[in-house]
């Protein structure tokens, strides 16, 4: 199996202005798992933003920005499923 | 000439999240110093700054400070005033503030009026 079929997980920290969040979601695949870190959380409940369907994000980044209520829970990931996730797929992209 | 009274205020403004980088908190150091020393100042939340104001945060668990403590206590240094732009708000769906931070609500146009405007 060639490295583009191989599903990916997608560590993605930056913030929807950034020109590399765009990029991020341009580059992701279906079978894809896309995960929000750090500034990114706020693509949450930003009205503007379409996120595929299965994002996740790191509950403590959530929470510190006070969105952990915004969020369905089923997204919220804690560090223990983060690196389950890192495990699962051999294919990780940090954007 | 009509009443520009915000004439020689600067104007900060903050257009980038909290807790992602530190742009934001210098930005508001520099609001507090200005204040200190007695210049007029005021600062204008826009873009992904709006996140700032958003209630309910708790940045212990990232061990950062939660920022909305800073932004209460910047009225009481002397900051004239916070302001928050309206369309960015509605964007990401901020309804009310914190308790003790009320920024007055502004269209995004509204740096025009002044003639001194610093962004980190």
């Amino acid at each position: 199996m060639n490295d583009t079929a191989m599903p990916a997980l997608h560590l993605l920290n930056k913030a929807p202005s950034h020109p590399r969040f765009q990029a991020c979601l341009a580059a992701m695949d279906p079978a894809d798992q896309l995960l929000l870190l750090e500034n990114a959380v706020i693509a949450l409940v930003d009205k503007t933003a379409s996120l595929p369907a299965g994002t996740r994000a790191l509950a403590s980044d959530c929470e510190a920005r006070g969105l952990s209520d915004k969020v369905a829970a089923s997204a919220l990931t804690d560090m223990a499923d983060m690196v389950e996730l890192t495990d699962q797929f051999t294919k990780i992209i940090s954007w | 000439m009509n009443d520009d009274s915000s004439a020689d205020t600067v104007l900060i403004v903050i257009d980038r999240p909290p807790y992602g980088d530190w742009h934001g908190r210098e930005a508001l150091d520099m609001a507090l110093s200005l204040a200190a020393f007695d210049r007029p100042v005021a600062v204008l939340f826009r873009g992904e700054g709006v996140h700032w104001l958003r209630p309910g945060q708790n940045a212990s668990v990232i061990d950062q400070k939660t920022v909305s403590r800073n932004l209460s206590a910047a009225t009481l240094f002397g900051v004239e005033a916070l302001y928050a732009d309206r369309s960015t708000l509605a964007r990401f769906q901020i309804g009310e503030t914190e308790p003790d931070v009320t920024p007055i609500v502004v269209d995004p146009d509204f740096y025009h009026r002044f003639k001194k405007v610093v962004q980190l």
